[in-house]
């Protein structure tokens, strides 16, 4: 039975995927483990290895074309493939699984069994909050009042359908659309969600000198995620002041000693422990919103942003440290700055950004005093951290010279309120300013 | 481009005209069916063409068929070009075998040698209280078969363009004419004009909902047009004028213009003309539909003898601006 190799599910958020560049040309003889294809998802360009042994019968996208997950990309054919089953696998391309799929519905009838990479990447990412609807709720919407609520930038979910079992249809959108016009919109609850994309281009004024850059996946991704975050989620800010002294002084003993082992722990992997440790006692600092409740993660995956350079394209990716409740500071240290070095130079793959549940951002090394983050949905808080700075202090009511660091938590108010936010963050700061908690 | 010489003349005679031009034209060319000639043709299609060409060309056959089908699929493949004229083609039947499967398969089982360059012709449809085994609507059956070409036309001017086409077209092409339509007047040049296959006319230009139609339904259509109209709905009628090839591209283009597509095809609706322009409506313009195509056919039945119940089990008004209508979500 020949093998359809379809577009891979590379990150939680992934919808489509541009094949950058075959490795392999039909005909080639493949094994399991080899890299077919570059892909660009909305984070970054991945590798994409196969899991069967055969020979690339067929290539159904060429480079350079996006396609949604789940799209049939080739085919590979194992030995005894007759041209006549091949045939029968191109001309039956896989249902697109993700989406459409009731979560507690049999796997898609199809011969064809999914890649396993994208098995095993949509498994990774089970944490994040699930939204598929139930076949019964579904709702119904003719193919032409899709597409012209979605060139409107109208959300078909928001209009009432007037067609057989409530189908919306063409003239459904036309009146909602006139309604958002004329302004009565919030009494229907009507929602309008022109793309951030869109709505730039159209008011955007060029002049003379001007140049336009052509959006990256990633770009892409970045714009539709945060515009997601910040317009639904309801964002407040807490902010407390560090004093990094003791921190620092341990840093300095401790990479002095781990030098000959090559060791050198930065500030932020401190931060990491620290909040990680904080968790037990504050377990909605590691939650998600799932619309009609609160999903409480079990294990503490932290996310950390990693700014990419630009030769790599710019952008900003967020490395998982999975588990990192039960890693110490060496195995923290050791991991980011195998994620970081990953990230800037071949880029993450999959699994490394699968699964977050609280996030933290850094811009010390900037010097940055302090600033505030967007959410990385579905997390349900952010820490943004500045430089730990040199300057007078009041300690003990003397005034003296020290360091200090301000951090400041964003948080979803529907899963955390302010007190809990200040409690967290006398935690993470008692942790903060007696470093030796975090070595045991 | 200069004016055309118009008068207006019946269906017939446009049928008439362009067969005797391309035998004045081509001396292959030659008429063969019962009646055809001696009686001018059982509905006085072929009026006059004895006298001007004579029995070596204009033929009276047996009423036998199969015989003489057969007999003109030889002539054929010997270098002549045969039209072929049937009382109706519900009498095609029984020369199934010469006509699907010696005639379009010729050029294909003979690796090329032999062609089959024949025009079969005759009424099709619901002539009017003839009974079911008179009354066919052949297109649903023999449009199956690769290799043939079916032209169906609506009006006096796209016959005689038609038919000229028709004979000088190296494939067996099956013309279907409507005793209905036979005494219909229209407009036809004096000059000579062909029509090409496979152009379908926009017989109505419209914005809201797309009607394919073929042959004698695109009159019909025309009439719903105009009456719904009236209540607001501007319908597009597209006149496919040949069933083999179809015109994917006018259907597809339109449908896109309009969101809605009714078929309306007086065969039956199972595998049929109608059938195949829904499937690729669905296919081409699937996220251009605001609801499913809509088909409107012969009912599944025998076509009955009464005139009310034969009324009814064609196509008719009513029957097609209540798709439309539904079409539209406004019944």
């Amino acid at each position: 039975m020949p093998v359809q190799l379809t577009m891979p599910r590379l990150s939680d958020t992934m919808e489509a995927g541009t094949i950058v560049r075959w490795n392999v040309k039909e005909g080639d003889t493949v094994s399991s483990g080899d890299v077919v294809a570059d892909v660009e998802t909305d984070k970054a360009t991945m590798e994409m290895p196969v899991f069967d042994d055969g020979v690339i019968s067929k290539i159904m996208v060429e480079a350079g074309r996006q396609v949604p997950v789940g799209t049939p990309i080739a085919i590979i054919s194992v030995d005894g493939d007759d041209a006549g089953s091949i045939v029968a696998v191109a001309g039956a391309p896989v249902a697109v699984a993700a989406k459409s799929v009731p979560i507690n519905s049999a796997p898609a009838k199809t011969a064809v069994a999914a890649p396993s990479v994208s098995a095993s990447a949509s498994a990774s990412s089970s944490a994040s909050a699930p939204s598929v609807q139930s076949d019964a709720v579904r709702q119904r919407v003719s193919p032409l009042a899709r597409r012209m609520a979605e060139e409107m930038g109208i959300s078909v979910a928001s209009i009432v359908g007037s067609g057989p079992s409530g189908r919306v249809v063409k003239q459904d959108v036309l009146a909602a659309a006139e309604l958002l016009k004329s302004g009565g919109a919030r009494s229907v609850g009507l929602v309008h969600v022109a793309s951030p994309v869109q709505s730039a281009t159209a008011v955007v004024p060029i002049g003379a000198g001007a140049s336009e850059v052509m959006l990256s996946g990633m770009r892409q991704a970045i714009a539709r995620r945060l515009v997601e975050s910040k317009s639904t989620i309801p964002h407040y800010q807490v902010t407390m002041r560090f004093n990094m002294d003791p921190l620092l002084e341990l840093r300095t003993m401790l990479n002095a000693q781990l030098e000959p082992q090559k060791i050198k722990l930065s500030v932020n992997d401190f931060i990491v422990r620290a909040c990680a440790l904080a968790m037990a006692a504050h377990p909605f600092f590691n939650a998600s919103w799932a619309g009609d409740r609160i999903i409480l993660h079990g294990d503490v995956n932290i996310g950390v942003a990693i700014s990419l350079p630009m030769e790599r394209g710019g952008g900003l990716v967020v490395a998982v440290l999975k588990q990192a409740q039960r890693k110490g500071l060496r195995e923290i240290s050791t991991e980011t700055r195998a994620l970081a070095e990953k990230a800037r130079t071949r880029g993450l793959g999959p699994e490394d950004m699968a699964g977050a549940t609280f996030t933290i951002s850094n811009l010390g090394m900037f010097g940055v005093d302090n600033f505030t983050a967007i959410i990385n949905p579905p997390n349900s808080a952010i820490l943004a951290c500045g430089a730990a700075v040199e300057q007078p202090v009041v300690r003990n009511h003397q005034l003296v010279v020290g360091h200090e660091m301000q951090a400041t938590l964003s948080l979803d108010h529907r899963v955390i309120d302010g007190a809990m936010a200040s409690e967290y963050l006398q935690s993470v700061k008692h942790n903060i300013e007696n470093p030796a908690t975090l070595l045991v | 481009m200069s004016i055309a010489t118009m008068r207006e003349i019946e269906f017939r005679d446009a049928v008439r005209e362009a067969m005797s031009e391309e035998m004045r034209r081509d001396m292959r060319v030659m008429l063969m069916g019962e009646e055809v000639a001696q009686y001018n043709g059982a509905y006085k299609v072929s009026r006059g063409m004895l006298d001007e060409f004579g029995p070596r060309r204009v033929i009276d056959t047996p009423i036998s068929e199969s015989g003489f089908a057969g007999m003109a699929i030889g002539a054929a493949m010997m270098g002549l070009r045969p039209i072929v004229e049937f009382m109706s083609w519900s009498f095609s039947l029984v020369a199934a075998d010469p006509i699907l499967n010696n005639a379009p398969k010729m050029l294909y089982m003979s690796g090329g040698q032999f062609g089959c360059p024949i025009v079969f012709r005759g009424n099709d449809g619901a002539g009017g209280q003839l009974g079911s085994t008179h009354s066919w609507s052949v297109e649903g059956l023999f449009s199956n078969v690769p290799g043939i070409k079916m032209v169906i036309p609506s009006n006096p001017y796209d016959a005689k363009g038609l038919m000229k086409t028709a004979i000088r077209d190296d494939d067996p092409v099956f013309f279907l004419e409507s005793e209905r339509l036979l005494s219909m007047r229209g407009e036809v040049p004096e000059e000579e004009y062909l029509i090409p296959f496979g152009q379908a006319r926009i017989a109505r230009a419209g914005t809201d909902c797309t009607i394919v139609a073929f042959g004698r339904m695109v009159n019909i259509a025309l009439e719903v047009g105009m009456e719904l109209e009236k209540e607001g709905i501007s319908c597009e009628v597209l006149d496919m004028r040949t069933i083999r090839p179809l015109d994917a591209g006018s259907i597809i283009r339109s449908v896109k213009r309009t969101g809605a597509c009714v078929v309306v095809d007086q065969s039956w609706s199972f595998g049929s003309p109608g059938s195949e322009v829904a499937a690729l409506v669905h296919r081409e313009c699937f996220d251009d539909l605001d609801n499913y195509v809509h088909r409107v056919h012969s009912a599944d039945v025998p076509a009955p003898y009464a005139h009310n119940l034969e009324q009814e089990y064609l196509p008719n008004a009513r029957r097609i601006a209540e798709a439309v209508r539904s079409c539209l979500y406004r019944s």
